[in-house]
Parts: structure tokens; sequence; C-alpha cells
């Protein structure tokens, strides 16, 4: 099957009180298209508020956008028959960010697990899914019984998310939704964690959208990166290209907002975010204003 | 599933001496109140201690009569144990009914918001603002001869407003927490993200909701009774108190009939209250004394 996810145009617009327009638009005409074949990684970057998660939940099925239209194999995720429905959701899953709100306190972590196997029909008999489940396990370099029959609030962030990640395993989407997964977990995890990214690329030919705000792991990742900016994305190209000739006023401000680990090149000058972002949003292109309401 | 329940309903209560202390009262309560045709027929041996001229009237406390007997000659300590009976299923009557009708309106409007928890708010807050009594004294002087089932559904129509509206506000925040997205895309249905997911973490509010509103409903009765207008056919422990007012039982030594339904009811009132207080300390942490789990 031709799998290939493509956002189209997609705006997002969330009511808000205290604002002249008396909304907000979270995402702006944002387009792009993922591809299963290759497999790849491609980043979403950008800072708190740019609308990156909006773009998770428009592509996950889970917030249906203002305008614009998400496309899975070609058709619209939110007008896919019975079938289809069950192969989009089959093969587009996430990993979010919080590890600790990911699992609902009442109940043992494995049932994460379970759910999975149940709904996606993988197996019907107990012992297999039990071998699937193990299998998945340590695939993400887990030990079985260390996390099976646990609850939740047992387990550190790192084993959290990683059973997320077994999940995923456990499914073999073509997509990954990657939202923030590694902003709360520390550094030494999130490695850990890009790496069987990674390795789910090579081995299992999964595509991931990976959606951060910090560089350096996107530069870890490599692959395509989107820089985006109050809900429009400002630039796209190769992680290098983009990394070592921005061409975007924001994505240097991005870049410059990084302290050096050079102990003799000092953080000591100012960036003036204010004018920084004034410069940035005067290269935008002025996007019109349509008022839809 | 039903053993996890019962494990954690055994840790709360080994978490709150309250909560035990006030499960422990209403126990006995609910015993004394199943047994009561028991109870009954052991005070009066071949004849019915609740017969009219059963025993000679107004006999004071003593070995034959516990509690003495009333102006018809009845036994005062059967009529309180039969009258506990009566209390305790009014409450129940009207706890169970307030706490479904409640919690179904809270979980459709909380999960489904928009228009429909506009309507469905707006209604619930209007019966809150209603003064219950007065309309309780209204509905009672119309309906002669009404059942005990009757005057449940009455006070209940009054007091599912409040366990709606508590419980409302947890679905509204349990309902974006990111284990639900995750149901979500695992392809749970809504019923089944609101039974599974939703309801388990909100148990100890509804818990609270039931006792609140049995409590509402069991005082709302004996209120009736005191100034005269009860169910037909039936003795409750609020009517025990009317005719001791309206007889001047305590002028003639009776004593027991005043003093004795007024401690029951005290004592369940505080009851009630240790277990919701005990529940809420238990669930929410910031009420907690010492540092539980």
């Amino acid at each position: 099957m031709k799998s290939e996810l493509e956002l189209r145009g997609v705006q997002q617009r969330f009511h808000a009180r205290g604002v002249a327009s008396g909304y907000i638009t979270a995402v702006d005409d944002v387009s792009f298209t993922l591809a299963a074949k290759p497999p790849q990684v491609v980043s979403l970057v950008g800072q708190s508020g740019s609308g990156k998660s909006t773009i998770a939940r428009n592509v996950l099925g889970l917030q249906k956008p203002t305008a614009g239209s998400v496309l899975y194999g070609g058709k619209d995720i939110f007008k896919l028959s019975r079938a289809e429905y069950d192969a989009y959701r089959r093969d587009v899953q996430p990993v979010f960010q919080d590890p600790y709100a990911i699992f609902n306190p009442f109940y043992r972590v494995d049932r994460v697990l379970w759910k999975a196997l149940k709904k996606f029909g993988l197996t019907k008999s107990r012992s297999k899914g039990l071998e699937l489940i193990e299998e998945s396990l340590r695939a993400v370099r887990l030990e079985p019984e260390n996390v099976l029959g646990r609850y939740p609030h047992q387990l550190s962030g790192g084993q959290r998310q990683r059973i997320m990640l077994a999940r995923v395993h456990m499914l073999r989407p073509s997509f990954i939704i990657a939202d923030e997964p590694v902003s709360m977990l520390d550094a030494q995890v999130r490695k850990h964690f890009l790496d069987i990214l990674l390795d789910f690329q090579r081995e299992h030919a999964m595509t991931t959208l990976f959606i951060t705000h910090d560089l350096s792991t996107v530069y870890y990742l490599g692959g395509e990166v989107m820089v985006i900016n109050k809900g429009q994305i400002v630039e796209r190209g190769p992680v290098s290209t983009v990394m070592h000739e921005p061409s975007h006023p924001y994505t240097k401000l991005l870049l410059d907002s990084i302290p050096q680990p050079d102990p003799d090149a000092r953080w000591t000058s100012r960036i003036s975010v204010d004018e920084l972002e004034e410069r940035a949003d005067a290269k935008a292109a002025p996007a019109p204003e349509a008022p839809i309401l | 599933m039903p053993m996890r329940i019962l494990t954690a309903v055994l840790r709360t209560i080994r978490n709150s001496p309250r909560l035990a202390i006030g499960l422990a009262i209403l126990l006995v309560m609910v015993l004394i109140a199943v047994l009561s045709p028991l109870i009954v027929k052991g005070i009066g041996g071949s004849t019915d201690p609740l017969e009219l001229a059963a025993y000679e009237r107004w006999l004071v406390p003593g070995p034959g009569h516990l509690l003495g007997t009333d102006q018809f000659g009845r036994d005062v300590l059967a009529m309180v144990v039969s009258a506990l009976s009566v209390s305790l299923q009014i409450g129940a009557i009207a706890g169970v009914i307030s706490t479904v009708v409640g919690v179904v309106v809270a979980f459709v409007a909380g999960y489904k918001g928009g228009w429909i928890d506009g309507i469905l708010s707006t209604f619930t807050g209007i019966l809150l603002v209603i003064p219950t009594f007065p309309l309780l004294i209204a509905l009672s002087a119309y309906a002669k001869n009404v059942s005990l089932f009757q005057v449940g559904v009455m006070i209940s129509i009054f007091s599912w407003p409040f366990a709606a509206k508590t419980i409302r506000s947890q679905v509204l925040s349990l309902r974006s927490r990111p284990y639900v997205d995750l149901a979500r895309v695992t392809k749970a249905r809504d019923l089944e993200i609101i039974t599974t997911e939703l309801l388990p973490n909100l148990l100890p509010f509804i818990g609270v909701g039931f006792a609140s509103s049995a409590l509402g409903a069991i005082f709302g009765l004996v209120g009736l009774e005191v100034i005269g207008l009860g169910p037909g056919g039936v003795i409750d422990l609020g009517q025990i108190i009317f005719t001791a007012i309206s007889t001047g039982a305590l002028t003639l030594g009776a004593w027991p009939m005043f003093v004795v339904p007024i401690a029951l009811l005290t004592l369940l009132f505080a009851a009630l209250n240790m277990v919701n207080i005990g529940l809420e300390e238990v669930y929410n942490p910031r009420l907690r004394g010492v540092a539980g789990e």
C-alpha cells in the first residue's frame, strides 16, 4: 500500500478571550508530506507556543483542523471508511511528551501494551501476546521482569517513555509522531531514546516526525528539518544545511540562543529577542489575514 | 479488575482512620437495619411490639421496655430499630438515584462539552439554586399517601445536581489527560474511555456524591416528618421525633422517644461525614495530614 502522510494548508484556530480578533491561530497554512519510503526522520523545531504540538494532534486525528486537511494515502483522515481508519490508526502512532501523564495511574503499565495488542488484533493467544510484549520490551532495552506488573509510579521517566516505544515497536507503524518525547528525560536517557528511534528507522522502516524545541537532538538525528514560528513553517531542508547556513532570521535566532559548550566562548553578548523577532517578522512573508468569522 | 478495586479500597481504608471509623459505624447501623425484623420480633416475643395497644401506654423506660412505650402502647425500642431501617432505605434510594443521574449527566456534559455541556450545566445550575425544602413541602402536600420510594425519587430530583456539578469538573480535567489521547489512538470508543479510563479515577468523587445525597435525603425526610408531611404507613426516625414533640412526650417522662432518634441521626451524620472527609483526604493530597502513599 502506498502510504503517505500529507498536510495540506492546515490551519488551526482556537477561540481566545482578550484577543482583538477573538481567536488565536496556532497553526497557519502548514503543508508538508511525510513519505514512508524511504524511511526518514523529519524534525519539526520551534519554540514553545509555535504550534508544534497542535500539528501533532492534527496529524494524529485528535484535533480536527479549522481549515485544510490531513491526508493519509491521499484521503482525508476525518473521512475514512472503517477499514481505512483501522489502517490509518495502526500506521500512525504517537510517542507523547509526558511519560508520567501518559499512563492511567489506576492500572499496571502492562495494560498499555495488552490494549494495543487486543485493539489492533495482533494475536488472540495470551502466550503469544506475552511473547510479543517481551520481545518489544527487549527491543527498547528494557528487561520485561523489571517493568511488567508494575504501576506507573514505580518506574522512572525513562523506563516509562521506553514502554511507549515498545508499544510502537509492537505495532510497527509506518509513521511515528513523536511530540517532544525526550524533553522530560535526562541527557543520558535522551541519547538512548534517540538511538532506539534511529534503530526503528533502519530496522523496521519507520518514518518519524520528531517534534522538539531542542536543536541539539535535531542535529543528532539528522535527516530533514522544518523550522516553525508562530504557526508557520519558515524554513525547511536537510539538517546540515539549515544548521550551518540558516536563511531565515528566526532560525538564526534559534541557533544563537544555544550557549556554546566552550569555556573560551563565554555567553556574554546579550541577545535582544524582541529585536530579532521583529526582524524575523519583517522578513516572513506577510500572511494575508482573512478572518473567517 | 474487581480484585484491583478491592485492594484499592482496602488500602484506602488502612490509610485513613477517619474513613475506617465512619465505615464501621455505618456498617453496624446497616446491620441493625437489615436485622430489624428479627430484632423487633425478639423484643416482642409472641406479641408484635409495633401493634397499637400492644402494651400499656406511656410506660417509662424499664427492664421490660428499655426505652418505654408511646401514646399507643408501642415499644419505643422496636419503633426506633425499624425506623432506622426506613431512614437508611430512603438514604439508599435517593443516594443511588441521584448518584446515577448525577454521574450520567456529569459524564455526558464534561466529556462531550460544547452546547450539550452548556444546556446540561445551565439546567444543573438552575436546580441547584432552587430552594429545595419549600418545594418538597409543596410536593408532599399535594401527593397524599406517597410511598417511600416516591419520596426518595422526589428528594433525589433536588439532590443529583450537587453530585453532577463536582463530578463534571473532574471529568473536564481528566478528559484532556494524555492517557485519554493514547486510548483514542488505540481505537477506544468514547463509552469505553469513559468507563475504563475516567470512571475508576473518579470513584472517590462518586462515593462522596453518594454519601452526601444519602445524607441529604435522610435529613430531608426527617424535616418533612417533623412538620407532619411524610409518606404514609411507615415510621422513620423523623416521625418518632414528630410524635414526641406533638404529644409532649418529654413531659410524660418518655424522653427516649425524643433523644434516641436524634442521637441516632447525629451518629449517622457523623459517620457519613467521616466517610466523606476520609475519602477526600485520601484522594486530595493537599488535605492529607500525614504523608500518605
